[in-house]
């Protein structure tokens, strides 16, 4: 090679080479991916960094409907707090409210419309989607609109409407299913005070408390505006401090707060308030002419109390002393004001509307109906037409009838929306299996709980903090009181609100609903509260009136008050009634419903499974609370197992030794006992409703669930009751004193 | 002389010859640096500008990721849609373009535009805590509109290693190559 033909190889190749390189762009040979970045759709759930947001909103009406703050970070409801502003529980709040975020994010919730899969009742199910399952259920209707039943949990407010809309346009049926006790309740305060809404208590002001019965600290109607009344009542005032005395076969949560605690035999709680106003009749204590409303409520004349009615006469079988009695009496008549409330299994006997009836009576004997420190009755919704108030819940006696439609076909479509009666009726009732042979079978559940587990269809609805509502808290504060509830959270599987389907379903059947949504139907009956011109909410544009509202968590009036209550119709007297030969069955069976349990609605939730027992502290199951000495009699001691046996049925349980049972009354707790209904609810603990005889209360039909003897047999096995009490051996710590609780000297 | 031209024209033209690969790699520094890119395509023409001059946001309330890990992180659009579900979108076609994503379940495929090649690791957090400010390395990015933003530093090797001497931090190698 020549020196001119190097030179010449050398400069291109350098210069092929560098132009070579030089073209291309840097990273040539990396994958086109390592140039992207992604933005995913949903946020991820580890995100780290943020700020919080709290949102107002309000519980569904089965927690009472009062307001609440949620916590969201991240857009995921974190926790729940009592919103300070709002007037029923100002700031309180109660466990079941905070539990809510986790119906959320349930592991177990149902993420979509769902199909049976195979036999009913085997909880197979496929995923279907919206339209097909509008369209279905749409044809379900078309087909037969007066053989559909709709069943629901008592509504009110925007949801009410909607239902109720729903109702009339399409012609079917609607029944409501809640507690049988609130049932009753309703009923006497139907008779007694002549409206329809449950009352509240001014106990800040209110010197003298006695509850029948009723547990208003833990599950009897509004235990969040209670508990917060309550704290006033004892430790608000300087120089006051409230007195409570309790009157009731069990000492609950709530009656070991009082000062006196008088067991009495279960059902006679009646009886007692009677022979009370006998004593404050003879003995004069009665104000103004508070005497005659109480005659015309419960249909006595003051000859037939003074005659039936002695302390003396009654005592026995009232399980106190006539000295008792008297006490009662005098503690009622003379520190004033005073207040008388009964509930729970007061209602739950047969005689349960006279039980309550005579209690509430006793309020006007000590002018306490609708007075300053009494029982304040609630007015109506502030929109009667509009807004419609609380429906209130069909009786035990309704539901056996309703199960024999179902059973002989004339209902051949049942909806349910938030309500299971399969758990929540007794199995006499019949409804689990007029379910199972019913035509089709419609839940909305969000959870395969034991009626969910019975249909063909499933159109899951978005839970309480996904949705938008108005609802009437019940009860209320005293005044007229809405409150707001907005989704706080967006829907975080592929639900619908209940409301929006019907109103799609509606369209589909070719019959519009007034409105476009329920978010649509909550605005436009939002609205309807600033025609009224009055209230907390002060603002003259519908949009700014809409987010005042939203803000402040609801509307209200303190000016509109119930109006002066009268009897509307009397209540006789009547004995309890319970099933079973007291000789072959000598112990009455009392179950009581759980304190964050309920009635077994929210044991799908592991917050509320885990909060212990006021008394006993007991956690996640269910067990019989036996008397020391019932115990000693028949050799068993805490953690043993027997077998409780009703006319009814039996069922094994351990036994829990409380010294404050009253010997003859064995405790249960409800709530558990759950065939179904996720992973925290399944096969933990007995349905004391699997063991109570059907009886009715007398005069409304409502379940007896107090009315039913039972005996223990042995089994020879032992459980260990999951509790907190008692675990670990107490220590002596040096700074505090040791108590010892003993009996009074006599 | 005519002996030595032809040694002035070899000269000559070998200069020449060797200018150009010298030539063409400084041009291919200046032209292909990364701060002498035009501004990437992308999806959707994010403004800055408005959500952080007008909206008043800081730069984490989106890149959350930007204070605790090594990455800043793009946000998701759930993320995006909690404001922009009451923002109107119709007639405005950046804001449609992320709705339909957001409601047809489509991820935005952004171009980077910070780009480091994957044998260097850079932590965010640590320089964050450090005291640095986002626009420290990434400009004024909040001054930035449509369509999107610019590379305004260098971030190559170099860049880094200067800042790291200015500013006390370890040099060696493992610090990044790891």
């Amino acid at each position: 090679m020549r020196r001119r033909e190097f030179l010449k190889l050398a400069a291109t190749s350098a210069t092929g080479a560098v132009l070579f390189t030089g073209c291309g762009s840097i990273g040539d040979a990396n994958p086109e991916h390592e140039f992207k970045i992604e933005s995913p759709v949903r946020n991820p759930n580890d995100l780290l960094y943020g700020r919080d947001n709290w949102y107002a909103t309000a519980t569904p009406l089965s927690i009472g409907g009062y307001g609440i703050i949620v916590r969201v970070f991240e857009g995921r409801a974190k926790k729940v707090e009592g919103n300070p502003d709002f007037p029923v529980n100002l700031g309180r709040s109660c466990a079941k409210a905070q539990a809510l975020v986790q119906e959320v994010y349930h592991p177990d919730r149902i993420g979509g419309p769902l199909r049976l899969a195979g036999q009913r009742g085997s909880g197979q199910f496929q995923v279907i989607e919206w339209e097909e399952a509008l369209g279905q259920v749409a044809d379900l209707i078309r087909q037969a609109p007066d053989s559909t039943l709709l069943i629901t949990e008592p509504l009110n407010g925007a949801l009410g409407a909607i239902v109720e809309q729903f109702v009339q346009t399409t012609g079917i049926q609607h029944a409501s299913l809640e507690p049988d006790e609130r049932v009753v309740l309703r009923e006497a305060m139907r008779r007694v005070f002549g409206v329809d809404t449950l009352p509240t208590l001014d106990l800040a002001n209110a010197r003298f408390l006695v509850s029948f019965s009723a547990d208003f600290l833990h599950t009897w109607i509004s235990p969040v505006q209670f508990a917060r009344a309550y704290g006033a009542f004892r430790q608000g005032r300087p120089d006051v401090r409230g007195t409570y005395y309790h009157v009731g076969p069990r000492l609950s949560g709530t009656a070991a707060n009082a000062d006196r605690w008088f067991p009495v035999r279960p059902g006679a709680e009646g009886l007692v308030a009677l022979s009370m106003a006998q004593v404050m009749l003879e003995e004069g204590l009665v104000e103004g002419d508070g005497a005659e409303p109480f005659f015309q409520a419960i249909g006595l004349t003051p000859e037939q109390l003074g005659a039936d009615f002695a302390p003396d006469r009654v005592a026995d079988a009232a399980g106190l002393t006539a000295e008792q009695i008297r006490e009662l009496a005098h503690a009622f008549a003379e520190q004033r004001p005073s207040v008388a409330i009964a509930g729970t299994s007061a209602a739950a006997t047969t005689n349960g509307l006279f039980n309550l009836a005579a209690v509430f009576g006793l309020n006007y004997l000590v002018g306490s109906v609708n007075s300053e420190g009494g029982l304040i009755l609630n007015p109506a919704s502030p929109l009667p037409d509009e807004l419609p108030a609380n429906r209130g819940g069909d009786p035990y006696s309704q539901w056996v009838n309703i199960a024999q439609q179902i059973a002989g076909g004339q209902i051949r479509t049942v909806l349910v929306h938030r309500a299971n009666p399969v758990y929540s009726l007794p199995p006499a009732s019949g409804i689990q299996d007029a379910l199972r042979g019913a035509g089709s079978v419609v839940s909305f559940s969000s959870f395969l709980d034991e009626t969910t587990m019975l249909a063909d269809l499933v159109l899951p609805d978005h839970t309480a903090l996904e949705q938008w509502g108005l609802v009437v808290p019940e009860p209320g504060p005293g005044f007229e009181i809405v409150a707001i509830q907005q989704p706080v959270v967006n829907p975080f599987v592929n639900t619908r609100a209940f409301g929006d389907v019907l109103i799609q379903i509606a369209s589909q059947l070719g019959q519009a609903l007034p409105w476009p949504s329920q978010e649509a139907a909550v605005r436009a009956l939002a609205d309807g509260l600033r025609g009224l011109g009055r209230g907390n909410v002060e603002a003259e544009q519908p949009s700014e009136y809409f987010v005042t509202m939203q803000t402040q968590g609801g509307w209200w009036d303190e000016e509109a008050r119930a109006e002066e209550a009268s009897p509307q119709a009397p209540t006789a007297p009547a004995n309890p009634e319970f099933a079973g030969d007291p000789g072959q069955f000598p112990f009455y069976l009392l179950p009581f419903p759980s304190d964050s349990l309920g009635y077994g609605e929210f044991s799908h939730l592991p917050w509320l499974q885990a909060l212990p027992e006021p008394v006993s502290t007991n956690v996640w199951g269910t067990w019989i609370e036996l008397n020391p000495r019932t115990a000693q009699d028949i050799g068993v001691e805490t953690g043993d197992v027997v077998r409780v046996v009703t006319p009814q049925g039996s069922a094994e349980l351990p036994v829990y030794v409380n010294p404050a049972a009253m010997p003859d009354v064995l405790s249960v707790p409800m709530g558990q006992g759950h065939k179904a209904y996720g992973r925290y609810a399944e096969g933990r603990g007995v349905n004391p409703l699997e063991l109570v005889a059907p009886q009715a209360e007398r005069e409304t039909g409502a379940l007896a669930w107090a009315a039913t003897r039972c005996r223990l047999e042995l089994t020879g096995r032992r459980m260990r009751i999951a509790r907190f009490e008692g675990q670990f051996p107490a220590f002596q710590l040096e700074e505090f004193p040791i108590i010892q609780v003993t009996r009074p000297r006599t | 002389m005519q002996r030595y031209f032809r040694l002035v024209l070899f000269a000559a033209v070998m200069l020449v010859v060797l200018a150009i690969p010298v030539a063409a790699v400084l041009a291919r520094s200046y032209f292909l640096a990364p701060t002498a890119q035009p501004v990437k395509a992308q999806p959707i023409q994010f403004p800055h500008q408005v959500h952080v001059q007008g909206m008043g946001l800081d730069c984490t309330f989106c890149h959350r990721g930007a204070t605790t890990s090594a990455q800043a992180t793009i946000p998701a659009l759930e993320f995006c849609m909690n404001c922009h579900k009451i923002v109107p979108w119709e007639g405005r076609p950046d804001l449609e373009r992320l709705v339909e994503a957001f409601q047809s379940g489509q991820t935005i495929q952004w171009n980077k535009v910070h780009q480091l090649p994957d044998h260097v690791h850079f932590v965010h957090a640590v320089h964050l805590n450090f005291g640095f400010q986002c626009a420290d390395c990434h400009g004024d990015v909040g001054s930035m509109g449509k369509p999107g933003v610019k590379q305004v530093r260098d971030l190559r090797m170099g860049d880094c290693l200067t800042c790291h001497q200015q500013n006390g931090a370890r040099t060696d190698c493992s610090v990044c190559h790891y």
